[in-house]
């Protein structure tokens, strides 16, 4: 009889610390899953003002809004979620403090930008665009939407991404330059640019100097 | 003879799934040219055209199937993807700063031609340095002409 009441308080103390340890998990994937979270890192702010400039950051008649994790994690399992969340942040963590902030090339990263915008975080919320009934979509989607059908699982497989670049970030390449200008011939007029954008954008958390 | 139904139930339901899924292939774009190497060859297409896999009649409509009596396209082709003059003009906006933006220029506005500078199947050039040569040549002010 003492056993058995010994192995139901194990049950019990086992279920709770499961239950603390699920909810930890559950709090911290929240809690670091928000912009406000992703803007603690200086050099994102470009990306967080493209981002409030765009229907996925809010600017639509509807308002609402994605998650960055929505579009840059991974949806196809629980487990590669949390893996590349914990690998990348680890590795985002390591870049803003002993990294090279100033000297990455943003231009040039988003031409690889289907490496960290995934198609299931994209038709998670956009599944219908294959429907024919759809009164919004245009031929031309119905024509490319068939053609990226048409490609899956090939070699030659497309992404959402390679078609609809600065989707989720409207105007991305002026914000950068605005910060860090490609060319130049633009360093000097970009400087009241980015001034105006820093106050413009300053209850999001864009820090100004 | 309540396991013989839900037998059948699952059959019927996998082979629908089936056919709907063999239906939806069937209604994908296809092309009834044929790429060979020779034709890729002659006919190279740009870094993103290529990536995107598009198929001569993306661009050609209605010109046959013969890529040598295909002829130029009007830009209408090219704004059925990318939009508009004055979308492609805002994306550059960054530019106008100095009013020195290709697409929204301080002669042209956003009027010109797509074909003034960009070419599918040979070089893009770059028409501002006709006269801005030193400025193109350098690379001060924009990047080469995709």
């Amino acid at each position: 009889m003492k056993q058995i009441f010994f192995i139901l308080i194990l049950l019990v103390v086992g279920l709770f610390i499961g239950i603390f340890f699920s909810y930890g998990v559950y709090y911290g994937i929240h809690k670091t899953s928000s912009e406000n979270f992703c803007v603690l890192c200086h050099e994102m702010d470009p990306m967080v003002i493209a981002y409030k400039n765009d229907p996925h950051g809010g600017k639509s008649k509807i308002g609402a809004s994605a998650r960055c994790v929505d579009c840059h994690l991974p949806h196809d399992s629980l487990v590669n979620y949390i893996y590349t969340k914990a690998t990348t942040g680890v590795k985002e963590l390591g870049i803003h403090f002993f990294g090279n902030v100033d000297g990455i090339d943003w231009q040039k990263m988003r031409e690889s930008r289907e490496s960290f915008v995934y198609d299931e975080g994209c038709l998670n919320c956009h599944g219908n665009i294959f429907d024919k009934k759809l009164a919004t979509l245009s031929t031309k989607a119905q024509k490319m939407h068939n053609h990226y059908n048409k490609l899956k699982g090939t070699e030659q497989e497309v992404k959402c991404a390679f078609c609809h670049f600065e989707v989720g970030h409207t105007g991305l390449r002026n914000y950068l330059n605005y910060y860090n200008p490609e060319h130049s011939i633009y360093k000097e007029k970009m400087e009241n640019k980015k001034e105006e954008l820093l106050n413009e954008y300053k209850e999001y958390g864009i820090k100004t100097k | 003879m309540k396991k013989v139904l839900i037998l059948i139930y699952f059959i019927s339901l996998i082979s629908l799934i089936y056919a709907n899924s063999q239906k939806e292939e069937s209604n994908a774009l296809s092309s009834s040219i044929k790429i060979t190497p020779e034709i890729k060859k002659k006919y190279p297409l740009k870094h993103s055209h290529n990536k995107l896999s598009l198929d001569c009649i993306f661009c050609h409509v209605g010109q046959g199937v013969n890529p040598e009596n295909f002829e130029a396209v009007d830009e209408d082709k090219c704004l059925f993807c990318h939009k508009s003059k004055i979308y492609l003009a805002k994306r550059l906006e960054f530019m106008d700063t100095l009013k020195a933006n290709p697409h929204n220029s301080v002669h042209d506005g956003p009027n010109l031609y797509c074909d003034e500078c960009h070419r599918e199947h040979k070089p893009s050039v770059n028409m501002c340095s006709e006269c801005h040569l030193k400025e193109i040549k350098n690379n001060i002010w924009m990047k080469d002409t995709p």
